[in-house]
């Protein structure tokens, strides 16, 4: 349904001014169409008169030209919270209330959390690349419901998303052992709730959830486009925020990426800022194989995990997974991990990222991936984009290729090496604090690198 | 379209509606005062969409029809002619003449088509409360200042209208402190709505000492404040507020009965020592009879004022200054109650007489 009222949205976009469009038109949403009634959902009442009045015409057009009904059109506007006027329904709050007070019942199975206590902190190695996200996790460990609620954790796959927040909710369930936690993957939340409403039991849904003083959802990017599923997700985030319950988010992307995610979700999933797990550093590599291979109880030299540290540029998973499989194959060959690597036997799987060969092609994919020619690129151009182009180029050569300053200079054609450093400089204080940038740039990186 | 009135009508009523009308960029109709003469019924109307406000403006003389001027302009030109003067306000083709004696202007307006339809009450849904204008003005005034402007947190940048216990209660809070009063009592329907602070204060300001009474209607995501020739609709804000009452503390032990401008006064003498650590001061119980507000700073030195009241039980806490002096301000009686239990419990306020009002101050830990 979404698609057809992006369809209808575009055609109108077309007959109607800019701000026009964009004051009454933006927010609006397909909220249901039978055979002879569509409804509209819209801002707030004050949309609702304008465009039954002024812009219906125009509606319906679209909306006969995306074959929708035309019959019977009504505008509601969209709450999330009924509020209560008049109406005598025996809301919930009470109950919300007495768990509160009281959460002092003793026969709390706590496999019902969905948590697996293979998962701790003390098995999860800090780095450079995670060590934001991990000191608000201890945190929040002390001080659930706090500081950082709503907890968003983003990273991209095997990087120990999961292993993080099961970790918190081990932590939490340790110290607090009468708390309620649910860990749940958020199409395990789906799955869940279609049952709910297909028993008729919605409410039970929902009374499930409020009781919970922490709610872990896991892999939240595969949410995109159940938008049923979504508001109902919106409505037991509002309840358990208000009640400062601590609600913990991962996905492999931010909120505002995820594209057919309600604006008002996605900036309420950041209000307490977004922490990111990045692929680990040489040296965070070797702590998480040292690590993984003491755990395991297997002895391993350290210019062996070095080599495997260095030709292993994905994730965590497939670090794990070579080390694994190095240390199974010295045990069945009788031979230490070092001498099976030096011996040429232990070839890594080259799932695993290559070195770029040129500067040129660094230059070559981020200049497409801003829509520019390399010459465009090279320019003086002190355009915004442009000028933004250039410094990431800059970035890159130097991150990626250590190339001096003086060499990139020239590679991007500016006029001197402090140019290069102030472009460098740069890009390195927005990507504290700029994470479409940061993406940005992981997505180049991909780009160059795939 | 005319109309012929007064200076002192048009120039006060255009004053009113010309508030909203600012600052929009995306749609500059919205910037515009719409004034419409329907059989002899003139209104002033502007909207900033989230909500609008339409003065009724009684005149000697008018023939029907709609124009739109920019309301700043027009608003400031008038209230620039002489007083006493007959206004008279003419449209032909989009452009509107103002004339008053020799004083006359033509100012380009926009057509009337493109100003935004209001939304309107459902009066058969609609939850409906009257009450006297004084009542009001001062129970919303007493509960804005523990309101929040932080956005990030919709629920907190608006007055809670909740009814509990047959009464009518509004609510607001910032998270550091909440203010709570009981509006009217003996109330049959319920209600649970968000008002946004900016729209309350709208209403505020448009009050006028001939006013007397206010009616006040609720429709789920809309609300209108009827205050004489005025009418403010605003939208509502979509969110649920705080389970405010649960913050309120009861059975304190600690319970001092003070006059409220001395406390008053060593609030002050205690802040002055008190800025270079965020405002906070400490106020103490000793037993028979010392309240004690006292403050430090390091490098400057320190305050120490008592008052003597019976005191039940000895205790301290912290509070921030200014939250106090809020708190203080907002209280209206010569005899003021202030009950703690702990340092770390909320501080509750509230008059000696008529206990309506509830203030709750959060103590500062250190």
């Amino acid at each position: 349904m979404y698609n057809v009222w992006e369809n209808v949205l575009a055609e109108i976009e077309q007959k109607v001014s800019p701000a026009n469009y964009s004051t009454w038109f933006q927010d609006t949403s397909l909220l249901s169409s039978t055979d002879d009634n569509i409804i509209i959902g819209v801002k707030n009442s004050f949309h609702i008169k304008q465009l039954q009045t002024k812009f219906i015409d125009i509606i319906k057009e679209a909306l006969n030209n995306n074959h929708l009904p035309t019959k019977n059109i009504s505008f509601e506007v969209q709450l999330t919270n009924k509020p209560k006027v008049r109406a005598r329904e025996v809301v919930a709050t009470p109950e919300s209330l007495k768990t509160h007070v009281s959460p002092l019942k003793k026969s709390l199975p706590t496999n019902n959390s969905g948590l697996n206590s293979k998962y701790t902190l003390d098995n999860f190695i800090v780095g450079s690349n995670n060590d934001l996200a991990v000191a608000a996790a201890k945190s929040i460990i002390d001080a659930p419901g706090t500081r950082y609620n709503p907890f968003f954790l983003y990273g991209g796959s095997g990087l120990g998303k999961t292993h993080l927040v099961q970790a918190i909710g081990n932590e939490l369930l340790k110290r607090n052992p009468d708390f309620k936690i649910l860990y749940t993957p958020i199409s395990d939340f789906y799955a869940d709730f279609v049952n709910h409403v297909l028993n008729g039991k919605g409410k039970d849904f929902n009374n499930k959830f409020r009781k919970l003083d922490c709610l872990i959802i896991d892999d939240f990017q595969l949410i995109i486009g159940k938008d049923k599923s979504q508001e109902e997700f919106f409505n037991i985030f509002n309840n358990l925020h208000q009640l400062n319950k601590q609600i913990i988010v991962t996905s492999d992307r931010l909120p505002s990426q995820i594209k057919t995610l309600d604006d008002r979700l996605a900036n309420r999933l950041t209000w307490a800022g977004a922490f990111d797990l990045q692929l680990p550093k040489f040296e965070d590599k070797c702590a998480i194989l040292r690590a993984k291979a003491d755990l395991m109880g297997a002895e391993i030299e350290q210019e062996a995990i070095e080599y495997i540290a260095e030709n292993t540029n994905t994730n965590v998973r497939d670090l794990e997974g070579e080390l694994s499989t190095i240390l199974l194959m010295s045990e069945v060959r009788g031979l230490t991990p070092l001498e099976l690597i030096q011996n040429g036997s232990a070839s890594i799987h080259n799932n695993s990222k290559l070195r770029p060969t040129t500067s040129k092609q660094i230059a070559e994919k981020v200049a497409k991936y801003y829509n520019l020619t390399l010459k465009e690129m090279r320019s003086k151009s002190r355009v915004t984009n442009i000028k933004t182009a250039r410094q990431i180029t800059m970035f890159l050569l130097s991150t990626e290729l250590s190339m001096s300053t003086t060499k990139i200079a020239t590679e991007v054609g500016v006029k001197d090496h402090t140019t290069v450093m102030h472009g460098i400089d740069k890009i390195k204080n927005d990507l504290k604090l700029n994470f479409t940038l940061r993406d940005q740039i992981e997505e180049i990186k991909g780009q160059i690198y795939g | 379209m005319e109309i012929e009135v007064t200076q002192e009508k048009l120039s006060k009523a255009l004053n009113n509606v010309s508030r909203i009308a600012v600052g929009k960029v995306t749609l500059p109709i919205l910037n515009n005062v719409l004034i419409r003469v329907d059989k002899s019924k003139v209104s002033l109307i502007t909207t900033n969409l989230d909500m609008a406000i339409i003065d009724y403006l009684p005149v000697s003389s008018s023939k029907d029809g709609v124009i739109t001027a920019p309301a700043k302009l027009l608003a400031e030109f008038v209230s620039n002619l002489p007083r006493g003067e007959k206004v008279k306000i003419t449209s032909k083709d989009n452009k509107t003449t103002i004339t008053a004696g020799k004083y006359s202007s033509t100012i380009n307006g926009s057509p009337a088509d493109d100003f935004p339809e209001l939304p309107e009450i459902d009066e058969k849904k609609a939850v409906v409360f009257r009450m006297g204008v004084d009542e009001f003005k001062n129970g919303i005034s007493s509960v804005v200042i523990a309101s929040s402007n932080d956005l990030t947190r919709p629920a907190l940048t608006g007055i809670y209208f909740d009814t509990y216990d047959k009464t009518l209660a509004v609510a607001a809070t910032d998270g550091y402190r909440l203010a709570e009063k009981k509006l009217v009592k003996n109330v049959q329907s319920e209600i649970s709505v968000i008002v946004p602070t900016t729209s309350l204060q709208e209403v505020l300001r448009s009050i006028s000492d001939d006013m007397e009474e206010i009616e006040i209607s609720f429709n789920e995501d809309l609300v209108r404040f009827r205050l004489g020739e005025i009418e403010i609709i605003s939208k509502l804000i979509d969110a649920s507020f705080p389970d405010y009452r649960r913050l309120i503390p009861k059975d304190n032990n600690i319970v001092v009965t003070l006059d409220r401008d001395e406390l008053v006064r060593v609030t002050k003498l205690a802040a002055l020592f008190a800025r270079s650590v965020s405002g906070s001061i400490m106020c103490e119980t000793k037993k028979p009879n010392t309240f004690s507000v006292k403050s430090i700073a390091t490098e400057l030195g320190k305050n120490n004022s008592s008052i003597e009241t019976e005191v039940t039980e000895e205790g301290k806490v912290n509070l921030n200054s200014r939250f106090l002096l809020d708190a203080l301000n907002s209280l209206d009686e010569k005899t003021i109650i202030v009950e703690f239990s702990s340092k770390i419990t909320p501080v509750v306020l509230h008059n000696k007489k008529n206990q309506d009002y509830t203030h709750i101050v959060m103590p500062l830990n250190n």
